[in-house]
């Protein structure tokens, strides 16, 4: 791994008010390229909060970066184009498009200039195909290219979630709660994609993943470093190792400490 | 300053009727979650009744009448206007709202305007198309304030009418069956646990609004008089006080109608002030609501208070389509033959049924596809067919330029009712489209400084020395220029196909499924609902020129709105997602080959309103994909039957799509 400091994701005292209600507070962290960063912490910590806010779908204060650039001005597609990419809690998929559709949508272009294109170029046969294929082949489900995305099972639909971020290639990869509803043979099986997303599928370096889960074997196996958060505040960063045996965390979000076995 | 004032006492009739539509609305809305586009139709039902009752006597049912011998006094004549509207708001929810109630917000706002335009054929149809004199229950005079003579009969129409919502405004504070309703209007399980039926509550709340619109517009109509069109959409001002009180508040409801009312009186004398610039005399008065509604949704970005209810907001599958030239041939030659082998009225309807078929298509692109609701295409589509008219006659541009010029004009004013489509979607922007319709058609296309009443004529057109003339001597209806209109289809339908099948699609189709999901995907929301208003203004922009060039010259008459809501009416029964639907469209639609077939062979050409009213809310109801989207099902269905070779055996499981009729839940 080449030095990346600068380089991937980073927010600066990131907040986000709801009325009175303070849902992120101060929030700073980073993810590196390559890196897998875990962000874990009871219901209603903000966690989901914080990847809206990083992706522009909440109003924030504080200072959002990418490969040291701020963006917390863009609006959310912009940021997308920037390399920010995001899957969604609930799939969010286009129910009535084929899942190649749905790669495509993400991946191709959209704006006058496609208009006129669309209207007066060439049209080559499968343009955009081999994006699809390889993004499709990241997650393993080649096979369902030409179902409807709405056909498609809570799992399938997940992963086509994070095909569809990765389709057009992209700098830093939130992934919200991406295993939630997989069974534990599933959740193993993503945790190993997941790994193998960072590292580029043995193409050298990936893209920096931020993985919000709940399932902690999960999160503690896969990521380099582990934040977390408790009412909106990050009460702890720091390696998957620390975090199981850090009392803040424990008393927080463990209850107890996990074992090294479930790792 | 005193006429001032005596102006805004006259302005109280129409604030009366804003009172009794707007409180309607509320309530329904608050029971259902429904806008019911129809709030100021139903009410002038009732009206009607009484007024034919007082003038002959006549009980005016929707089919017959009973002649009652004598006519019946005031007294009598209001209880049976009254029972009329308790049984009419009874039929709509039962037959109509009831079952789209867990249905898209589209299917929603179709049958709520497909009742409207039901409706007011009805009232066409049986009391006539013209004013009809209404007597007044409340006696004339006037009271005197500090010296000012104020007309008495407004200011007791509004304070009855305050009193009647006052009384709906105590029924929803304090009686259990109010506060369900109001718990409903959260969700509707609550109104259950309180141990009512959501269902009867809405029943109930329709009853109410009924009767409400009906006593408001049996007592604002005795000092103008009914007029089917009018009184149809004054439900668009009752909308704008309807969002000024943000859909919840009566008190507010009562307050803005009054200001309303009193304020467009008040412009009404301003206009006839020297001062006051010529061009901006006639219609201004209507740009009020749409400027009301637009500074609510808009401009403050207010959210309006949704419902939580059940709902899937699911439209009709759309099947990307493919440039095919074996169908595209056939349907070339079979328009050709069509048109070669009629002549006169018959080639005309032909021809006007391709013109239809293009508005439409207007409404493929941007319902069909990218999920917005539009009820100005008809705006859309005179704004190009006046500026033809002024740039052939006046600037003399030649043919094909001027066409695309002015489908240009109609793109730009499309793009500019989509600013509202950044915030806002569904039934409010179906608000906002409608009163932008009306505010055109009564500011720009009634203006007679803007479209001069001795008429608008349009240069026929001639292309490399070829007359494309629509008539010539006795001809009225000319192949070429039927050719030519064909031509010019046949162009957009392929615009259409490479764009539908194209990036351009595909992004308009994420849009509509997801507008989050889409952002996060790159997709520039904003710019593709830009893209789409403007490719469906420009379609429905290049459909009025033609229907212009069609009758040589233009008068407001030509792009009513209700002519825009008939071609939604047919679009949708056509099949709002596919060109095959725009093309059935074309063939049911307004004055198209349907219709003249209608009028030539069956002497029904009265009842076309009323029947594509009706079709549309049947369509709405049972089958929203549509005619096309029906017969593709269905041919689909015998393929796979046939491929099967006959043999019985079920379809094997990914075969089982889920059909397009699912979203409906009816």
């Amino acid at each position: 791994m080449s030095d990346p400091a600068g380089r991937g994701l980073e927010t600066r005292s990131l907040t986000v008010r709801y009325g009175g209600l303070v849902a992120n507070s101060e929030v700073s962290i980073s993810v590196r390229p390559g890196q897998v960063v875990g962000l874990i912490g009871p219901n209603g910590a903000g966690k989901t909060t914080f990847v809206d806010a990083v992706t522009g779908f909440t109003r924030c204060e504080g200072e959002i970066l990418l490969d040291g650039v701020r963006i917390d001005a863009l609006a959310p597609h912009l940021r997308r184009g920037s390399g920010l990419s995001r899957t969604w809690q609930s799939g969010e998929l286009f129910g009535n498009l084929s899942v190649a559709e749905n790669l495509l949508a993400a991946a191709r272009k959209s704006g006058w200039a496609t208009v006129v294109r669309d209207l007066f170029g060439r049209r080559r046969a499968g343009a955009g195909r081999d994006v699809v294929d390889s993004a499709l082949a990241v997650v393993g489900l080649e096979d369902v290219a030409d179902t409807l995305a709405r056909d498609l099972t809570l799992g399938q639909q997940k992963l086509v979630g994070v095909a569809r971020a990765l389709a057009g290639g992209c700098e830093v990869l939130l992934l919200d709660e991406p295993a939630a509803g997989l069974d534990s043979m599933e959740s193993q099986a993503f945790a190993a994609r997941v790994r193998s997303i960072a590292e580029g599928n043995g193409s050298g370096q990936g893209p920096g993943i931020l993985l919000i889960d709940h399932d902690m074997s999960l999160v503690l196996g896969v990521c380099d470093v582990v934040n977390v958060l408790e009412f909106g505040k990050l009460i702890f960063s720091g390696t998957p190792a620390e975090a199981r045996t850090d009392p803040t965390v424990v008393a927080a979000y463990l209850g107890a400490p996990v074992e090294a076995s479930h790792a | 300053m005193q006429t001032y004032l005596q102006f805004a006492v006259l302005g109280l009739g129409l604030g009366a009727i804003y009172i009794g539509l707007g409180t309607g609305l509320l309530l329904v809305h608050r029971a259902t979650g429904i806008i019911n586009f129809a709030q100021g139709a139903m009410a002038m039902w009732g009206a009607y009744v009484f007024a034919q009752l007082r003038l002959d006597g006549t009980l005016m049912l929707p089919i017959g009448s009973i002649d009652l011998g004598r006519r019946p006094t005031v007294a009598v004549a209001a209880l049976i206007g009254l029972v009329t509207a308790v049984l009419l708001g009874l039929v709509a929810h039962y037959l109509v709202f009831r079952p789209v109630r867990n249905a898209p917000v589209l299917a929603q706002v179709v049958v709520s305007v497909a009742l409207m335009i039901t409706i007011q054929a009805l009232v066409v149809l049986r009391f006539g198309p013209n004013n009809i004199k209404v007597d007044s229950i409340l006696p004339e005079g006037s009271w005197s304030l500090a010296g000012i003579e104020l007309s008495s009969r407004e200011i007791l129409m509004t304070l009855i009418m305050a009193a009647l919502s006052a009384v709906v405004w105590a029924y929803m504070r304090f009686t259990r069956a109010g506060v369900a309703t109001r718990a409903a209007s959260e969700n509707e399980r609550a109104a259950v646990l309180m141990g009512f039926s959501p269902d009867r509550l809405a029943a109930v709340a329709q009853v109410i609004a009924s009767v409400l619109g009906t006593v408001a517009v049996t007592l604002g109509s005795a000092l103008t008089g009914l007029n089917p069109e009018n009184y149809t959409l004054l439900v668009v001002p009752a909308l704008a006080v309807l969002l000024v009180a943000r859909m919840e508040s009566i008190g507010i409801v009562v307050v803005a109608a009054i200001v309303l009312g009193a304020f467009q009186s008040i412009i009404g004398l301003l206009v006839t002030k020297p001062w006051w610039p010529v061009w901006a005399q006639s219609g201004f008065d209507q740009i009020i609501p749409f400027a009301v509604v637009m500074v609510i949704l808009f401009v403050l970005g207010r959210r309006l208070p949704s419902r939580g209810s059940l709902q899937t907001v699911r439209l009709p599958d759309v099947v990307i389509p493919r440039l095919r030239l074996v169908p595209a041939v056939v349907l070339a030659v079979v328009g050709v033959a069509a048109l070669a082998l009629t002549s006169g009225s018959y080639r005309f309807g032909i021809t006007t049924s391709i013109i239809v078929m293009l508005l439409a298509l207007s409404y493929v692109v941007l319902t069909g596809y990218l999920g917005q609701i539009s009820l100005a295409q008809g705006a859309f589509a005179g704004a190009a067919g006046f500026t033809l008219s002024k740039v052939t006659s006046n600037l003399g541009v030649p043919f094909p330029l001027s066409v695309i010029l002015c489908g240009l004009v109609a793109s730009a004013l499309g793009m500019l009712v989509a600013l509202p489509a950044f915030r806002i979607r569904g039934a409010q922007l179906a608000i906002v489209t409608i009163a932008a319709a009306l505010a055109i058609e009564r500011f720009v296309f009634n203006n007679y400084s803007l479209t001069p009443p001795e008429g608008n004529p349009i240069a026929a057109a001639t292309l490399f020395g070829i007359n494309l003339s629509v008539r010539e001597g006795r001809d009225l209806s000319r192949l070429s220029f039927s050719l030519m209109v064909l031509v010019i289809a046949a162009l957009l339908v392929w615009m259409f196909i490479r764009l539908a099948s194209g990036d351009t699609g595909r992004a308009f189709l994420a849009v509509r499924a997801n507008e989050r999901a889409a952002a996060s995907s790159g997709i520039n929301v904003r710019m593709t609902k830009l893209i789409g208003f403007g490719i469906s203004a420009f379609i429905a922009g290049i459909a009025g020129c033609l229907i212009g060039l069609s009758r040589g010259q233009l008068s407001a008459e030509s792009f009513t709105v209700f002519a825009g809501l008939q071609v939604l009416a047919v679009a949708y029964l056509g099949g709002i997602t596919s060109v095959g639907g725009a093309m059935v469209a074309g063939v049911l639609g307004p004055l198209g080959i349907v219709y003249v077939l209608l009028r030539g062979v069956f002497d029904l050409g009265a009842y076309y309103p009323l029947i594509s009213g009706l079709g549309l809310i049947l369509t709405a109801i049972l089958n929203p994909v549509g005619v096309a989207g029906a017969t593709r099902e269905q041919v689909a269905w015998v393929r796979r039957r046939l491929s099967r070779g006959g043999t019985a055996e079920p379809p094997p499981v990914a075969d089982a799509t889920p059909k397009p009729k699912e979203p409906s839940h009816v």
